[in-house]
């Protein structure tokens, strides 16, 4: 019976697996930088929350971690809003 | 100590991959051009590896906490053979760069993705290291300690892997 580790495990494999197949299927970049790095934000969370067990540790660290995946997927996204719109 | 030890690595990386969105915005052209030069297949298939070995590592971490130690080892020697077969495709990817004559100096857009990919593979070797040490005892403390740090450089590939080949 799969438990909560196997089942991030098969999420995380399909997600990175929609990440390679995903981009070529939405031409214009804007969106398609979106939801790559959303997957990638989605990624970052479950092995945050699963994998690092952040769940149990107090919610500083767990409030750290998701502020980190956050800031980073954010200002790549605007960075790619810049390059797009200049 | 280690999650000090993990927000210092977060936010290193974090400052590098703002910097590499930063010099991306400067040089768009540079940044293109150099991004279609990458195997965006073989580093996604590396994205798997890692994911692999990261659900091993946490495995091996549910084992020790349950005081099973056999069990603990096993997985923690498949996330560490995961982790080596990691290193294995990165180098790979690296020869197949090198071999086009693309070196640190060829482009900005070179220089940042080898510094960053570089300064990640070595966290990947220093994790399987400390795997390596917590291997031998296989208590929940320090299971837990080293696949933390395994699970931070799991993390930050999963970031970087987007922003460096995917993001156009």
């Amino acid at each position: 019976m799969p438990d909560r580790l196997d089942i991030t495990w098969i999420v995380l494999i399909a997600l990175a697996l929609a990440t390679i197949v995903l981009p070529p299927l939405v031409p214009r970049a804007l969106p398609g930088n979106a939801v790559l790095l959303a997957l990638a934000a989605i990624k970052g969370r479950r092995i945050a929350l699963d994998f690092m067990d952040l769940r149990a540790v107090p919610a500083l660290w767990r409030g750290l971690v998701s502020a980190w995946i956050v800031v980073v997927v954010l200002f790549a996204w605007l960075a790619s809003a810049a390059v797009t719109l200049i | 100590m280690i999650w000090v030890l993990i927000f210092s690595e977060l936010a290193a990386f974090g400052l590098f991959l703002g910097t590499f969105a930063v010099a991306r915005v400067i040089h768009p052209s540079v940044f293109a051009a150099g991004q279609a030069a990458l195997d965006s297949n073989l580093a996604g298939l590396n994205t798997v590896v890692l994911v692999t070995s990261g659900w091993a590592a946490a495995r091996a971490a549910k084992a020790a906490r349950a005081s099973e130690k056999p069990t603990s080892r096993r997985w923690l020697a498949a996330a560490m053979l995961l982790g080596g077969l990691f290193v294995a495709l990165k180098l790979a990817e690296y020869a197949g760069e090198v071999g086009q004559g693309i070196g640190l100096e060829t482009s900005p857009f070179f220089t940042l993705y080898f510094l960053l990919t570089g300064f990640h593979l070595l966290h990947v070797c220093l994790g399987i290291v400390i795997l390596a040490v917590v291997c031998r005892r296989a208590e929940a403390s320090g299971v837990e300690t080293g696949t933390a740090f395994w699970h931070m450089v799991d993390l930050v590939w999963i970031v970087m892997f987007p922003i460096l080949y995917l993001v156009r």
